[in-house]
């Protein structure tokens, strides 16, 4: 497996509200490459446009101007070329409740029609990875939520994807189980060499997992793009701060200008992307 | 509701209440049996138990077994023809605005008119019968089905779609398994309108079948036949809907 890199130039994404018969303007022309195995956290006010952007990442949803290509291709045009090289981890679970731990993890090796043989290995060495092959015949009801959303974290490892996406999969669990789950979503994203973004609005997150931080204001307007490398963990109370004042101000705070060479918070990718 | 009601309505057929009423039921049918007579009721309109007991004797089971056939058989049918236009309707919005008013339509069309367009339209008693059922019990399929697709969570589709699917892979392996609770429910409620139209469908144009044997009990006065027939076509539904409910335990294991 090698990792895709993404570039989204130029991104637009208008709703239309059927009752007022209104735009709603989700994303205005949005500018971002990811390079190929980079981890990249998105940051952003409830309501900024994060799970749009997801959305179209994914190729749930067509952009209304712009791009979003991986590899040269678009999620939502070259739908069925994605298949097995996106998997996606979700903020609830989303595990089919009629299948056990074990059948939903190879659920997406089912799909690609991958031998069972093939499947059962697979999924087996997955569910262990994560700490779950004592459970691999439970059904989700019979799981705590951290287990499900390990199962879910499976799923999407199972498929060895070039890119990986999170949207706020850690949000709703207890900060300890939140913490060692991202942990080893962490070291299984890049033991696997994927392109992983994590949608967060928790800055802790966003500062423990990414090497870059996408801070996204407004209708996903670009505020900062983040070299976490610049950031010693000494400063991280700092970094926090500053993105903070960005998220609440709705425009990049001065403090986040630290490791560009022309000194500007937003953007263009920091050197190092 | 009263907690005791509640338990008393859970209780099921093998519970002391269930056994006490209807030992109560049979014991005043007895009673009125023997009193008939001098109460000014004819003694054929409530017969004993015995001569019910005689009657059950006579039964014949190749009746049984046709009514039984037309039944399952045309639900099968119904189930078929309803998920899959529950289907279509689901995947092309343009074709449910146009069939959604016609299902409404059949489903408000009374049995009996059903029975008689079926007996004017159609010369097979099998046909005649099977239209019928498939008239009466496609749309309550489809409509369930069409209801239950419609309950798949936004949140889980687009987990399914994230994966890119077939469109055969994204009904099997998701909008199936998730609708199945609605589809047994609905062969539930089904399965007991199908017995009853069947035994109406039969009753008017058939030659065999439970419900001609109740045609033919009720020319020859005989209450006791009428019930004995009754009595089979209970056990019938009751024996239907345990296998349903077994299946339903077996394949909805995964429910807390």
């Amino acid at each position: 497996m090698s990792a895709a890199g993404i570039e989204i130039s130029g991104l637009r994404k208008v709703f239309w509200q059927a009752t007022t018969g209104q735009a709603v303007v989700a994303i205005n022309r949005l500018d971002l490459r990811i390079a190929p195995g980079e981890i990249v956290a998105i940051v952003g006010q409830t309501g900024c446009g994060k799970s749009t952007l997801f959305d179209l990442m994914i190729g749930l949803e067509h952009p209304t101007e712009g791009a979003i290509r991986i590899d040269g291709k678009t999620p939502y045009g070259d739908f069925n070329d994605f298949r097995g090289k996106i998997a996606t981890v979700f903020q609830q679970d989303r595990l089919l409740p009629w299948r056990t731990s074990y059948d939903n993890v190879r659920l997406p090796l089912e799909l690609m029609g991958v031998a069972e043989t093939v499947q059962r290995e697979r999924s087996m060495h997955w569910l262990k990875r994560l700490g779950l092959e004592n459970f691999t015949n439970a059904y989700p009801h019979e799981l705590s939520g951290g287990m499900r959303q390990r199962v879910a974290i499976a799923r999407a490892f199972v498929l060895q994807p070039e890119i990986l996406l999170a949207d706020e999969a850690f949000g709703h669990l207890d900060e300890v189980t939140a913490a060692e789950l991202r942990g080893t979503f962490l070291a299984l994203a890049r033991e696997c060499g994927s392109t992983a973004i994590l949608i967060t609005h928790q800055l802790e997150e966003a500062i423990g997992v990414g090497d870059r931080i996408v801070v996204l204001g407004k209708s996903a307007a670009l505020l900062a793009d983040i070299d976490v490398a610049q950031w010693p963990r000494a400063d991280h109370a700092v970094l926090r701060e500053a993105i903070q004042a960005t998220l609440q101000n709705n425009r990049p705070d001065p403090r986040l200008a630290r490791g560009r060479p022309d000194g500007a918070a937003a953007g263009a990718p920091p050197a190092s992307a | 509701m009263h907690p005791d009601v509640h338990d008393i309505g859970r209780a099921g057929w093998f519970s002391r209440q269930a056994v006490v009423s209807i030992l109560v039921f049979c014991v005043v049918w007895e009673a009125l049996s023997y009193l008939a007579p001098t109460l000014g009721i004819p003694a054929f309109a409530i017969p004993s138990f015995t001569r019910i007991g005689a009657s059950l004797a006579k039964i014949t089971m190749f009746d049984v077994v046709v009514t039984l056939a037309r039944v399952i058989g045309a639900l099968v049918l119904s189930f078929v023809l309803g998920v899959v236009l529950a289907m279509a309707m689901y995947r092309s919005p343009r074709m449910e605005s146009y069939l959604h008013p016609l299902v409404r339509l059949f489903m408000a069309v009374p049995v009996v008119s059903w029975i008689l367009f079926a007996v004017l339209w159609f010369r097979g008693v099998e046909f005649r019968i099977a239209f019928v059922l498939i008239a009466v019990c496609g749309p309550v399929f489809l409509v369930d089905a069409l209801d239950a697709m419609r309950g798949v969570s936004k949140e889980l589709r687009g987990m399914m779609r994230s994966f890119r699917p077939t469109t055969l892979q994204y009904f099997t392996k998701l909008m199936l398994p998730a609708i199945l609770p609605g589809l047994i429910t609905s062969w539930k409620i089904n399965l007991s309108l199908a017995i009853r139209v069947v035994t109406i469908a039969e009753l008017v144009g058939a030659v065999t079948g439970i419900g001609h044997q109740l045609a033919v009990a009720q020319e020859l006065f005989s209450v006791a036949d009428v019930f004995a027939w009754t009595l089979v076509l209970v056990a019938l539904l009751f024996l239907l809907e345990a296998v349903v409910a077994r299946f339903e335990r077996r394949v909805l294991r995964w429910r807390p």
